[in-house]
């Protein structure tokens, strides 16, 4: 329950949860104009679902099963909301934060 | 024809929503601010810098302190002095029938303190789940409301049809409605878990005042046995009726600190001065979900461990997780903050739940808006913005009113009330849409004070800086919130009474 195993969920559910808002038609569309490919939905898709899952497994690796799923929980939310906050006032920026998740994820998992 | 059941699930969202959302409000954002009652309180007790006291010689000065003031009480309670509240409490009870006595002292001397009378933190712990009120009637109330809420909760996502494939959606590009509709979904979607987590394990914690039943009929005229048996408090052991001399408390104290690796939390001294006496040394939660706390029962004249408590059967060991989830005390600063959020999603999500109950009956232009939609709307504007401004009152009232008055404790909270009752009545009488804005700004002015008037009244430099950081947080979110709202109903209406389509489609 430190700090950086917090701020890596955070990451990794940001991550996970901005891929899977990019599969979706509506703000695939609002972002880059046209609607995802089916493949590349079902990619956006999957990743997202892996990152949420990695988030999971990271939770309960370092906060272990007691606090784990409550910090996953609590984590999703937080992500979910930085989201819908990027999707509806600055959607250009959501990929390129996405991204920078990933190297973020890194790093706390390192200090974790 | 007989409505669907999604209908009738919307109906009974909308009205169960409608009748405790006002105080689930109020509980929601006050039990938010409980998340950090020890940093209120410390910041509530300006004069008050952190001593190291060591635990046993804390207790003995509490029980000094007793020994004068209470020496017929049945009970002693001396609280050890924390980090976060560096001071000596000592509660008593005279009889089981009298409420418990309290008065709190400086840990380095054991005399009454000199800090400022506040109720810190406490105050809004209280009203959280009493309002303030008797506490029967208080925690009736908050308890009833939330068994509402949680149907109110469990209709609202039978009604949302589209949780997944709006979860992501906030469209403020169009109506009104939809905006604070889609602002209902997101707030209330994003933070489901929680949602349905506090206000399950909020009911939890007041079962034994909703249910009591159980209890009195299974424990007639024993209650307290209820609580032995299920591991929670030790054996309560009567009184001998004839006077002897207790052991000094301190070296029992090192004895069941030997015992348990927890900090001590607190010493109890049951019949204190009497042959029968017992001391109970309370520990600290160790780690875990959990609220439970290791307990070591001593006799106070021989010295003899009487029990030890710490596991609990499995019921109890349910029962108190839940209070753990809901108290959130095993949370480090990150995850405290995390839930401080999904509080702040779940009062936003009641808000704008009552919001859009008036927006969507708003009527026709031109139109006189009916008594129950003027009701709802300075009910609204009373609780969303009142409550609000009450708090900031609050603090502000912990730094202006003079150090030494009589009963101050009892002004800061009749200050609170003050300010809550007067915005609540302006909001009664001008129910309109620039009142948002205009009691917005005040609430908003009264939140950025904070810092400056605290500033201009105490020495401690940055000591507040995370204190203070809040108070403009929340300050800049309601300016924001203030503005947001005057510029978004203009264009809405300029657009409606300009273009003809507009006007055709309404």
């Amino acid at each position: 329950m430190t700090p950086s195993s917090v701020l890596l969920n955070l990451a990794l559910s940001f991550a996970g949860l901005s891929a899977l808002c990019l599969a979706m038609d509506r703000h695939h569309r609002a972002i880059f104009r046209v609607a995802p490919s089916r493949r590349q939905a079902r990619a956006l898709r999957g990743a997202g679902w892996c990152g949420i899952a990695a988030s999971f497994a990271a939770a309960v690796i370092l906060a272990d099963w007691n606090f784990g799923p409550v910090q996953w929980l609590g984590s999703l939310t937080g992500a979910a909301l930085l989201v819908v906050g990027l999707v509806s006032y600055r959607p250009r920026w959501i990929r390129p934060a996405a991204l920078a998740a990933l190297p973020l994820a890194a790093a706390a998992a390192f200090l974790a | 024809m007989k409505p669907g059941f999604r209908q009738s699930m919307a109906w009974l969202h909308t009205w169960a929503g409608l009748v405790t959302g006002w105080v689930m409000f109020c509980v929601f954002v006050t039990g938010t601010a409980t998340y950090y009652r020890a940093d209120i309180s410390h910041w509530m007790r300006p004069e008050l810098q952190a001593a190291a006291v060591e635990p046993g010689v804390a207790v003995e000065r509490g029980a000094a302190y007793l020994k004068v003031h209470a020496p017929k009480a049945v009970a002693w309670f001396v609280s050890v002095p924390q980090a976060e509240r560096p001071l000596l409490d000592v509660y008593w009870f005279d009889s089981f029938e009298t409420p418990i006595r309290q008065a709190t002292l400086d840990a380095g001397t054991g005399a009454p303190t000199t800090v400022r009378a506040t109720q810190g933190g406490d105050f809004l712990y209280r009203f959280h789940y009493e309002l303030q009120m008797m506490p029967g009637l208080g925690r009736w109330i908050v308890g009833a409301s939330a068994l509402v809420l949680l149907v109110a909760l469990v209709s609202g996502i039978v009604t949302h049809r589209r949780i997944f494939s709006d979860f992501f959606t906030f469209r403020r590009d169009r109506s009104a409605q939809r905006g604070w509709l889609d602002a209902h979904n997101v707030t209330g979607v994003l933070a489901l878990p929680f949602h349905l987590m506090i206000t399950y394990t909020g009911i939890v914690t007041l079962a034994f005042t909703l249910m009591p039943w159980g209890i009195t009929s299974a424990y007639r005229g024993d209650e307290l046995r209820f609580f032995v048996e299920a591991g929670q408090s030790p054996a309560w052991r009567a009184a001998a009726g004839r006077p002897a001399d207790a052991l000094p408390l301190a070296p029992l104290m090192a004895r069941a600190q030997a015992e348990v690796s927890e900090p001590l939390e607190m010493a109890i001294i049951n019949n204190p001065g009497d042959a029968a006496s017992t001391v109970v040394a309370v520990f600290e939660e160790p780690k875990g979900l959990a609220h439970r706390h290791p307990q070591v029962v001593f006799e106070a004249t021989s010295g003899a461990v009487i029990a030890r408590l710490g596991t609990l059967k499995p019921a109890a060991h349910v029962f108190t997780s839940f209070l753990g989830l809901h108290e959130a005390h095993f949370a480090g600063p990150a995850l405290r903050g995390l839930f401080f959020l999904c509080g702040l999603l779940g009062s936003a999500t009641i808000a704008t739940g009552l919001v859009l109950w008036a927006v969507a009956r708003a009527p026709k232009a031109g139109a006189v808006p009916g008594f129950a939609l003027s009701l709802v709307r300075g009910l609204n504007l009373g609780t969303i913005l009142g409550l609000p401004i009450g708090i900031a009152a609050f603090f502000l009232a912990n730094r202006l009113l003079p150090v030494a008055m009589n009963e101050r404790a009892t002004w800061e909270g009749a200050v609170f009330f003050a300010a809550w009752g007067l915005a609540a009545m302006v909001g009664l009488a001008r129910p309109y849409a620039r009142t948002w804005r205009e009691m917005g700004a005040a609430a908003a002015l009264l939140f950025l004070s904070v810092p400056l008037v605290s500033d201009l009244t105490t020495d401690r430099g940055l000591d507040f800086a995370g204190f203070d950081a809040a108070m403009i947080a929340i300050g800049l979110t309601l300016a924001w919130g203030a503005r947001k709202v005057s510029h978004y109903r203009g264009p809405a209406r300029l657009r409606a009474a300009t273009a003809p389509e507009a006007l055709a489609r309404a």
